[in-house]
């Protein structure tokens, strides 16, 4: 089994590791880096559960995507969303606005959601429920993450996700 | 049903072009061009295929634009994803059709992966961008070990998944000619729930003078085991007035012309009665009756 030496950097810090070249990148942060936050639910682009975030602004499906195709961009999980402790607004949206049942889809809705909000601040109901099709939930029926949605960029300090060129570190 | 892990191969990286058609040669019939990966790795994952390398683009420079050139029409770069599309306001404006595939192509997250050339090369019937592709028309530069040729979209997909390009050939560019002030087109495609793939798929692009179509190219998809042109039904529109009349015999011709067959998504009976009925539609849409 070939294997290669990569570099990832995941929120915020450099990991150098050796993995054999078919890793995808959502094995290289569970399994590599034991950054479980992200989830496996289909492994074929469909459900959403594994999205990441890359240089702030993208949202990828890790399942589709070979590690070492990621070294050199800034990959954000939603473990890297919470800064010192703090949560994001977009997770205390999630939070009080109920948006949360069993768990499994939050992370990849949280970092969809960072995505949706970097590159529009202000969408319409229209353009959250469109920007959230990739993202399944068996649980609570869509509308509170919307309102979530809606509350986080409510709460957010719009100009500042633009100066920043996006979410996360 | 995916396996959780893929199968084993290396991977090839080229840093230019020649080297990447160097390795082709050198690997034929053994190494996978991977671009984004929204089919390949899928492939993998169940074992469809199973490549001793997958070459990938990322150390090819130049590949990523979508640009318009005036007077020359749209290029689209190997490596361009097709959220590049619904970022440039000169496709929408210029090409509706495809920007209109696009927009309804898979999910944000899979936009944001997939490229427009990896639709093209896949050669699926229900391909959204080669669909609109197909109407505009086009060519596909191909660039192998005797240089640069230029292949007409209408040659390109030769059977189901099966392409002109040779083994030790790498895409790199789409064309899409200009399109003139008299030029309209759109795109349709039905599917069983929203992220699913297309059950049937439609494109036009006409000339239209004064309500007088003088030219046309329809595609569809999923009715066959290549993306087809309507050539006897666009003959019937060529010199007409668009009328109600006119695109009722319109959809009756494009339910002879076609050949579906029952699949998983959808049955024979169904496409044929519904492809004169999106046939007629998209006309509509591209002309702005409705
Ligand atoms: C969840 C999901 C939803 C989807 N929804 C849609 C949809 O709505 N509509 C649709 O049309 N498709 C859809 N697809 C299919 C897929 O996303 C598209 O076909 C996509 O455009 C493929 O592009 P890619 O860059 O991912 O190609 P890859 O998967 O990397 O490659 C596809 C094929 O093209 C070849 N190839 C790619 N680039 C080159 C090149 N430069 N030179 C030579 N060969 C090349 C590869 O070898 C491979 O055979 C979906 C896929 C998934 C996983
Ligand atoms: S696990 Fe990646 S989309 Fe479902
Ligand atoms: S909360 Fe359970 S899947 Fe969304």
């Amino acid at each position: 089994m070939r294997t290669k030496m990569i570099t990832l950097c995941v929120n915020g810090r450099d990991h150098r590791f050796e993995a054999p070249v078919n890793r995808t990148l959502l094995q290289a942060l569970r399994d590599d880096l034991k950054l479980t936050e992200t989830k496996y639910g289909c492994g074929t682009g469909e459900c959403g559960g594994c999205t990441v975030l890359m240089d702030g602004k993208d949202s990828i499906c890790s399942c589709l995507t070979l590690a070492v195709e990621a070294e050199g961009r800034h990959i954000t999980t939603v473990g890297g969303m919470t800064q010192d402790g703090e949560l994001h607004p977009i997770q205390i949206a999630f939070i009080e606005e109920g948006a949360i049942q069993c768990g499994y889809c939050t992370p990849g809705m949280i970092m969809r959601t960072a995505s949706i909000l970097a590159n529009n601040p202000t969408p319409s109901e229209e353009e959250i429920r469109r920007g959230l099709d990739g993202n399944l939930c068996r649980c609570t029926g869509y509308e509170k993450i919307v309102q979530a949605v809606q509350r986080a960029s409510q709460m957010m300090d719009t100009t500042q996700i633009q100066k920043s060129g996006g979410m996360g570190q | 049903m995916s396996s959780r892990v893929l199968p084993q191969f290396d991977l090839l990286t080229p840093q230019s072009i020649p080297e990447a058609v160097a390795m082709l040669a050198q690997h034929q019939g053994q190494v996978s061009v991977l671009a984004g990966g929204t089919d390949m790795l899928v492939w993998n994952y169940i074992r469809k295929v199973k490549p001793a390398y997958l070459l990938r683009l990322s150390g090819l420079d130049d590949l990523d634009n979508v640009n318009y050139i005036p007077g020359e029409g749209l290029r689209i770069g190997a490596k361009a994803k097709v959220v590049q599309l619904l970022d440039n306001p000169d496709v929408a404006e210029k090409f509706p059709a495809l920007f209109q595939a696009a927009e309804t192509f898979a999910t944000p997250q899979i936009r944001n992966m997939a490229t427009v050339m990896g639709n093209v090369l896949r050669g699926s019937p229900a391909g959204d961008c080669s669909c609109a592709i197909l109407a505009l028309g086009g060519q596909v530069v191909l660039q192998g070990p005797e240089g640069e040729r230029l292949v007409d979209i209408d040659d390109f997909w030769v059977a189901y998944g099966v392409t002109e390009r040779k083994d030790d050939e790498l895409a790199v560019e789409l064309r899409i000619p200009e399109p003139t002030s008299t030029t309209r087109s759109a795109f349709i495609r039905m599917t069983r729930v929203h992220e699913d793939l297309a059950k049937l798929n439609v494109a036009v692009c006409l000339e239209i003078n004064q309500n007088t179509c003088q030219q046309v190219r329809i595609s569809m998809g999923c009715v066959g085991p290549i993306l087809v042109r309507l050539k006897q039904t666009e003959k019937m529109l060529v010199g007409k007035q668009i009328s109600d009349g006119l695109l009722q015999q319109l959809a009756a011709s494009a339910q002879e012309e076609i050949a579906p067959i029952d699949d998983q998504r959808s049955t024979e009976e169904y496409r044929r009665q519904v492809a004169g009925v999106i046939l007629k539609r998209v006309i509509e849409k591209a002309i702005g009756a409705h």
